[in-house]
């Protein structure tokens, strides 16, 4: 599941760095006591359900809104003081495109070069790179208002490319994408990431945030729940683990099982899957008890071909997270200890 | 299944705030003009005229009323449902177009009847105070409001069914509405009088104008009649041109109302570059400026903004500018040339006062379409957003845009110059009027554009923004028009000409002797009067991007 994440060019340094993050309208919390660091080179999937605290995140990082208290800084400079310096620093793609009529998307890059400052040869060199990177120039000509909803998604990400920025804020970048589509979006921002370019990235696919993401952070009512790798998240979400036995032939399932349960917890989930030849069951017990399992099988003449442990899905991370919440007394905890990458 | 699509048109209608406040304001404004006028030592005067005059001035107010409020709400009715995807649904429904197009219009019928009902109390209080008749006056006058209303929301959803943009559908509904009822004087306000066919065709087009229609209900003469005595039914003329334009355009929207109005294939992004050698040539002769070359990138000396503004509009293109321009140039060269031949015998005068009528309705009408969307459209289109996260300042933006609505404005008035010209050359006394008359239009053009971006600025949708700003003007270039029709009775010459002073209009008439009004001193009332106005817009302007640019 981890194999798509870009590895090589993560390095030590943080890039993004957020304390005690506070933003209050009226009596109203968006965002309580958030405090997280992302080192360069990493892409963070920030999770939650609406109204988290996800998009007052992303606007206070690229200016657009002012925190009640606390300090959002991307490579040393304060995103609130030197908002200017910040623009030129970071990339932000809403999830709206923000189209123009009347305007094809090679006018459309260029006026937002010359926004930047871009001079125009530069410009129109930087333009071409960008359309061949994210693969949109063939539609160089089309005007912005009539392209599909994935392409505007690319012409969006090319956007901001342009100024070539240390960090890119993409909100919701894969919401409303065809398959297709999804899937080359998710090798676009493997490939940045791959280029030392810091991502932040909200999503309301998980599975998508699981395949690209270095870390996760789960918010809910303003507060970040959960921070660290999804294996962390998942160890943490579940302090017991599930393990499932393939076997050769469908008839020892049930014998399996009874060897499973006799040396387990008692009373621990043990599901008989005989339709895949499969038992597969969630314990407690550490690595040394889970060979002795093993020997017992193979003892009692179990012809196994798998034994695995099940990686625990960022959707049940993310729903053991956000459904206590839901009532009073929720418990603010990050998981790890500490929101450091 | 009938009522049901205009219950639903009309609670929407009805629901808002600012409608209440509308409707409230106007029967409080009609109140009002009755009871000012209202006898108050006990005498009544046998002849009636005291109540002809306000009856007058009401039957104006609300035939402005109408032809101003009205049509926002059909033009934007069928295409803001289609671009919302509510007009595919009703049609799926088995509703058919012609119960769509019904409800649809009847509910607009009944917003202009609430509106109608509203001002009986006022018009009772005219009858009351005598000289009026109930079938001679006051029926007549309303049956031509119900007219007017008819016509004109027939013709918004006509245009609605066309639109792909809902501002655009409410600046063609405005041009319509502006070239219907007011342009079609034009012709026969020169060549009444004359024989020939320019006469005849303006005799005809004013069969077409609502105001001609009042003005002989309510017995003030015929637009400009200069003394001639007209005694044409205009009344009938123009209830047989309403019913037929009503009857035409309702048939032609419900045609409109099927499948076929969603079959738009996405543009394609043809580019001339990539056509042969021929197509390129012929391209460039006839647009002089090819909207679809590929564009080159814009330099480090212009303000981005601008030149996205410029690209970002399909009317205000170069290419339409070149041909606006080259009309108004070719048509006040022509025109003082007509003067000079002796073809017409207008006068130095008139022909000033045709160029100038000309240029403010231009000015006026192509102003707010430029200028009222500068801020609503970015933020209706989430563009706002972005360009907050670019490093340029509120200030560039706002000059850019501005800058993107002076450039067209400055080609209009230019190109018209040429006929100033040849004018001083005739009349060399003329020098300082023509001289006058330039920096009034030049104002008035700034005015237009910044007062029309400062309310516009205060909408979050381009439609509001333009429909509230050709209100404004209009009520600001019409209104004061209204007082000066009622000059010398019901109104003395000092109020109609301090009415007047907040007039543009009517500050370049005077300025060149334009018969009516050339015996009002407006400038430097009107000057101080624009001056002031456009600073304090801007000022709204700039509070306002102010406002919805900082950081939250």
């Amino acid at each position: 599941m981890t194999a798509d994440r870009p590895s090589g060019s993560v390095s030590d340094t943080p890039v993004l760095v957020l304390e005690h993050l506070t933003k209050q309208y009226g009596a109203f919390t968006a965002l309580d006591d958030l405090t997280l660091t992302l080192n360069a080179g990493q892409i963070l999937g920030l999770i939650g359900p609406n109204g988290a605290g996800k998009t007052t995140t992303i606007k206070i990082l690229v200016g657009l809104i002012r925190p009640t208290s606390g300090t959002a800084m991307i490579a040393g400079v304060d995103c609130v003081r030197d908002s200017q310096k910040i623009k030129r620093m970071v990339g932000y793609m809403p999830d709206t495109f923000g189209s123009y009529d009347n305007m094809r998307v090679r006018e459309y890059l260029d006026f937002f070069g010359a926004a930047f400052g871009i001079a125009p040869r530069l410009r129109a060199k930087r333009i071409d790179e960008v359309m061949q990177l994210t693969g949109t120039t063939y539609m160089r000509d089309r005007f912005v208002e009539s392209l599909s909803h994935g392409m505007q998604q690319r012409v969006g990400l090319s956007r901001i490319l342009l100024h070539d920025p240390k960090v890119l804020i993409l909100d919701e970048p894969v919401n409303g994408l065809d398959p297709q589509a999804r899937i080359e979006m998710r090798d676009l921002l493997i490939q940045l990431a791959a280029q030392g370019k810091t991502l932040l990235v909200t999503s309301h696919i998980l599975p998508e945030l699981t395949r690209i993401c270095h870390r996760v952070a789960i918010m809910t009512h303003g507060k970040l729940r959960a921070f660290g790798t999804v294996e962390e998240i998942g160890r943490q979400v579940s302090q017991q683990r599930t393990i499932e036995s393939h076997l050769v032939s469908a008839d020892q399932v049930t014998a399996a099982a009874n060897i499973i349960r006799q040396s387990i917890e008692p009373g621990a989930d043990v599901v008989e899957v005989a339709a895949e030849a499969t038992v597969r069951f969630r314990t407690a017990r550490s690595e040394s008890d889970l060979g002795d399992v093993l020997t017992r099988l193979i003892q009692g003449g179990i012809r196994i071909t798998q034994f695995r442990e099940v990686q625990t899905d960022l959707e049940e991370a993310f729903m053991s997270f956000a459904r206590p919440k839901e009532g009073a007394g929720a418990k603010p905890a990050v998981v790890g200890g500490a929101a450091h990458a | 299944m009938l009522s049901a699509i205009t219950r639903r048109e009309l609670t929407t209608l009805l629901r808002r705030r600012r409608m209440m406040v509308l409707v409230f304001g106007l029967v409080t404004l009609f109140g009002l003009l009755v009871v000012i006028r209202w006898p108050s030592d006990g005498r009544v005067a046998l002849t009636g005229v005291r109540s002809q005059q306000v009856f007058q001035l009401f039957g104006y107010g609300l035939l402005a009323t109408l032809l101003l409020l009205l049509p926002v709400f059909p033009a934007t009715s069928i295409v803001r449902e289609k671009k919302r995807g509510t007009l595919a649904l009703l049609l799926n429904t088995p509703l058919g177009p012609w119960r769509i197009f019904t409800g649809k219009l009847l509910a607009i019928l009944a917003l202009a009847g609430i509106v109608l009902v509203m001002s009986l109390p006022a018009a009772s209080a005219c009858y009351a105070m005598g000289g009026l008749s109930l079938y001679g006056d006051l029926w007549k006058v309303y049956l031509l409001l119900m007219l007017v209303a008819l016509q004109y929301s027939v013709l918004a959803l006509l245009v609605s069914s066309y639109a792909q943009t809902i501002d655009a559908a409410v600046r063609v509904t405005y041009g319509l509405v502006l070239g219907l009822s007011v342009m079609t004087l034009g012709p026969h306000y020169f060549f009444q009088g004359t024989k020939g066919s320019l006469a005849d065709l303006g005799e005809l087009l004013r069969g077409l104008s609502p105001f001609a229609a009042l003005m002989s209900l309510t017995g003030a003469g015929d637009f400009g009649s200069q003394g001639l005595v007209n005694r044409t039914d205009l009344l009938g003329r123009f209830a047989i041109c309403s019913l037929l334009i009503a009857v035409v355009g309702s048939v032609w929207t419900i045609s409109r109302l099927n499948h076929r109005i969603f079959d738009l294939s996405r543009s394609a992004g043809a580019i001339s570059d990539d056509q042969t050698r021929s197509i390129q040539w012929i391209r460039r002769m006839f647009f002089l400026v090819d909207p679809q070359r590929r564009s080159k990138g814009i330099s480090s000396f212009i303000n981005p903004v601008m030149v996205k503004e410029f690209r970002c509009r399909r009317f205000g293109r170069l290419h339409w500018l070149l041909r606006l321009v080259a009309v108004c140039a070719v048509l006040s060269l022509g025109l003082t040339y007509a003067t000079t031949a002796g073809t017409l015998d207008w006068g130095v005068e008139t022909i000033g006062g045709i160029m100038v009528v000309m240029q403010v309705a231009l000015v006026v009408l192509i102003t707010p379409s430029l200028s009222a969307g500068l801020i609503s459209a970015e933020r209706e289109g989430r563009g706002w957003q972005l360009l907050q996260t670019t490093p340029l300042s509120i200030a560039r933006v706002i000059w850019g845009k501005l800058l993107s609505v002076i450039l067209p404005l400055m080609l209009i008035l230019c190109a018209t110059l040429p006929g100033y010209l040849v004018m001083v050359y005739i009349e060399p006394g003329m020098s300082l009027q023509v001289q006058r008359v330039v920096i009034c239009l030049v104002l008035t053009a700034i005015f237009a554009m910044v007062l029309s971006a400062a309310v516009g600025s205060l909408f979050a949708r381009t439609a509001a923004a333009t429909a509230g700003a050709y209100g404004v003007l209009l009520a600001i270039c019409g209104l004061p028009l209204l007082v000066w029709m009622g000059r010398d009775a019901p109104f003395g010459h000092d109020t109609v000409e301090a009415v007047l002073c907040f007039n543009p209009i009517a500050a370049a008439l005077s300025v060149i002797r334009m018969p009516g009004f050339q015996h009002y001193v407006l400038i430097p009332a009107n000057w101080w009067f624009l001056g002031i106005g456009s600073l304090i817009s801007l000022l709204v302007l700039l509070w306002q991007t102010y406002r919805i640019s900082r950081p939250q």
